[in-house]
């Protein structure tokens, strides 16, 4: 390993939203642990996917490392720099170096401009160039992502849904970003469209050096773009590996059932492999289940025998393999197991 | 093929009139279901799966008009039978779940008095009887408390709730056919294990023909026996679902699976480039020409029909299909 400094690193993050309760005397009843001390590390030039059920918390990460929400503890740096004590003229050049792009873009995109204007309103909000060299730059985005230059003049509704989400790369691109989070953005698209801005978002990775944060519910999307992935559940990292490990030996009883109840496009592994159904939905994260925060749902502590630990023991991230954390106490049942082996549909 | 189609489509062709003028939406499709069979219509947004369904179960909006075409339900045609007709096998004989439980669910009215409703709308029971099939209908999809579940109103529900709810409602009278479009589309993915499993075991335990809607190629693979593929308002391509994915021969359908990120097959995804055509436009000749790397003179000039290829149970429409 070398010593280099991260791209980002993420440091015990919580961002909790408060409950109000009340019109006109507001008053605080609670608190969303949307994050609840996540901490990740991203290097230059890779991917790391982010997956996990709705409300687990993904968008809320994504957006504080953007700078769109503020951490409630914990810290996001960039390069070595802390994002939060920063100084304010140094900020701005910072934040440029982090972009997001949104599952529907069209929320994003001012339905009254042209989307030359919009792909480059960042431009001109940070004062790069003239107006001729602004154009000439559109030019040269709208190139990049594969639209042609006459669209400059068009209006939002006038595109497909795959060509808005190449606008809205355009615009993220315009300040040459180091990292940009892309939440689920390829999530509304059709698949032969989805597959077009998937092998664009790649190839602009290796062109340009991105590094991704890569937020989406679609399981086979994530492992085919990732080098890493995480696993959110209610606020909480529950798993980090390799694409590869995570996806052949999930390790957290969780990731277990993810990868086991998501359809593949195979029906012979369809008809062989085994799926472990959670019961019920996931708990309301304003108020998470105390110990582990999956075991109100987890099938290996049932087959345990309901150990106690589980709902009075908070489990940390481990390391048990090279490269691959996980936070349950009981990860070791899981390994190499024939469970595991069902569920991500492997052949005996 | 099974001996006898529950519902049988034939060639049907569905047409919007609007403003801008006249939207093609289906363009000629055929698809059969046997008793107890499961069948997928898959196909990109806009290709006309939810259409097909409308017009099946004759609810289709104001602007749409079947415009011809079959639709055989047990023996009867169902394109010309009278609205009242119609009444009596919608949610009896044929019943439809759709991707948005709560715009197809009353919101003032609670679980419990909808799905009285639903029965009481077909069978001659009193609100008590009504009322306590509903509490057992609850608590048969997994909902816990069904008594007290009753009295919620639709919006107190998950979304995973609410579409069990819709499961369970659509075939509460037992019906013959289920049409289920894009069900579990706006679950995650674990809630949606849920209602596929659920939607499983119920059709087969009353043994329902279930038409699956779906983009979704995973779903259908789990799923399904059959599959249809759909694609500008046509039929594309139609086999038994094993031999789908071992032996696609439309062009689309083999684009459509090089689009999808599959385990094992690193490297670039084979995108099929370009976009759909513009359903506005009357089709002429094969709607995925413009896309095709296949087509042939012919292409442009007739919409090659649904034929077998290799066996009678794979069907084709195309004039040069990809080699087995
Ligand atoms: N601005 C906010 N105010 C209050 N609560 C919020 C806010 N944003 C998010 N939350 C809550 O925080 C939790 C995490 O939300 P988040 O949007 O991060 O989830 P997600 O993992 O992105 O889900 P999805 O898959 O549905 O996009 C949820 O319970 C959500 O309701
Ligand atoms: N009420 C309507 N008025 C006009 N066009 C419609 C209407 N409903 C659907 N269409 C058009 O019919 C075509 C097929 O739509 P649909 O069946 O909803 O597609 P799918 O369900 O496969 O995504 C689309 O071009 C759609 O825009
Ligand atoms: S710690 Fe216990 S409840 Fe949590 S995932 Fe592990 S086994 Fe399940
Ligand atoms: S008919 Fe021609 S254009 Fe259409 S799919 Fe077949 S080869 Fe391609
Ligand atoms: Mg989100
Ligand atoms: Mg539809």
């Amino acid at each position: 390993m070398n010593a280099r400094v991260p791209l980002l690193s993420i440091d015990d993050l919580r961002v909790h939203f408060p409950i109000t309760k009340g019109v006109v005397l507001r008053r605080t009843v609670g608190q969303v642990q949307a994050v609840d001390g996540v901490s990740l590390e991203l290097s230059e030039g890779e991917t790391v996917g982010l997956v996990g059920e709705s409300g687990s918390g993904k968008t809320t990460l994504g957006r504080a490392v953007v700078g769109l929400y503020r951490p409630t503890s914990g810290s996001i740096a960039f390069r070595g720099t802390d994002l939060g004590t920063i100084r304010s003229e140094d900020a701005k050049g910072v934040r440029a170096q982090l972009q997001m792009v949104f599952q529907d873009p069209f929320a994003s995109l001012d339905p009254r401009w042209p989307i030359g204007a919009s792909i480059g309103e960042p431009l001109r909000i940070h004062g790069v160039g003239n107006r001729r060299e602004r154009r000439t730059r559109v030019g040269e985005l709208l190139d990049v992502v594969g639209l042609p230059r006459r669209m400059a003049g068009r209006f939002p509704h006038e595109l497909s849904g795959g060509q808005r989400q190449r606008v809205g790369l355009a615009r993220a691109l315009a300040l040459r970003p180091a990292l940009i989070v892309a939440d689920e953005a390829v999530s509304a698209l059709d698949v032969s469209v989805q597959a077009q801005i998937i092998n664009l978002l790649q190839r602009l990775q290796r062109e340009f050096g991105l590094t991704y944060l890569f937020i989406a519910h679609d399981l086979a999307v994530v492992h085919h773009i990732s080098d890493r992935v995480a696993v959110m559940y209610l606020g909480r990292l529950v798993e980090l590996a390799s694409g590869s490990d995570l996806y052949g030996k999930p390790l957290h009883p969780y990731t277990v059932s993810l990868l086991s109840a998501n359809p593949v496009p195979d029906p012979a592994v369809e008809a062989r492999r085994q799926r472990i159904v959670l019961p019920g939905d996931p708990p309301n994260p304003a108020s998470p289940p105390g110990g582990c925060r999956f075991h109100t749902r987890c099938w290996l502590r049932e087959r345990l025998g309901s150990p106690e630990r589980c709902a009075s023991e908070d489990p940390p991230l481990r390391g048990l393999a090279s490269g691959h954390t996980v936070a349950c106490h009981f990860a070791e049942e899981v390994a190499d197991s024939p469970v595991q082996r069902h569920a991500v549909g492997a052949g005996d | 093929m099974n001996a006898e189609p529950v519902l049988s489509v034939r060639e049907l062709v569905v047409r919007f009139a609007t403003d801008a003028g006249t939207v093609h939406a289906v363009n000629g499709v055929t698809f059969d279901v046997g008793a107890g069979d499961a069948i997928g219509l898959v196909g990109e947004s806009g290709s006309g799966k939810t259409v097909t369904s409308l017009a099946v179960m004759r609810l289709l909006p104001k602007a749409g008009r079947i415009v011809s075409g079959e639709v055989v339900f047990r023996g009867k045609e169902l394109t010309t039978l009278s609205e009242h007709e119609m009444r009596g096998l919608r949610g009896k004989e044929i019943s439809m779940v759709l991707q948005d439980p709560l715009s197809s669910l009353n919101p003032v009215l609670t679980i419990g008095e909808q799905i009285a409703e639903a029965i009481r709308a077909h069978e001659d029971v009193g609100r008590r009887a009504a009322r306590e099939r509903a509490a057992e209908l609850l608590g048969s999809v997994g909902i816990p408390g069904a008594g007290d579940q009753l009295e919620r109103f639709p919006h107190q529900f998950s979304g995973g709730m609410r579409q069990r709810v819709m499961i369970a409602t659509a075939l509460v009278l037992h019906p013959k056919v289920l049409i289920a479009d894009e069900p579990t589309t706006a679950l995650d993915v674990t809630v949606q294990a849920q209602v596929l499993e659920l939607l499983h075991e119920l059709t087969k335990e009353l043994g329902t023909a279930i038409v699956l809607i779906s983009h979704d190629l995973g779903i259908m693979a789990r799923m399904t026996r059959r599959i249809t593929v759909m694609y500008a308002g046509f039929v594309m391509e139609s086999a038994p679902t094993v031999e789908l994915f071992a032996r696609p021969r439309h062009p689309y359908t083999v684009g459509l699976l090089g689009s999808i990120p599959r385990a094992g097959a690193d490297g670039e995804l084979r995108p099929i480039e370009g976009a759909p055509p513009d359903l506005e436009r009357a089709p002429v000749g094969c709607p995925f020409e413009p896309r095709c790397a296949r087509r042939i003179a012919a292409c442009r000039e007739t919409m090659p029909p649904l034929v077998p290829a290799a066996d009678a149970s794979h069907l084709v429409a195309c004039h040069n299909p990809v080699p087995s």
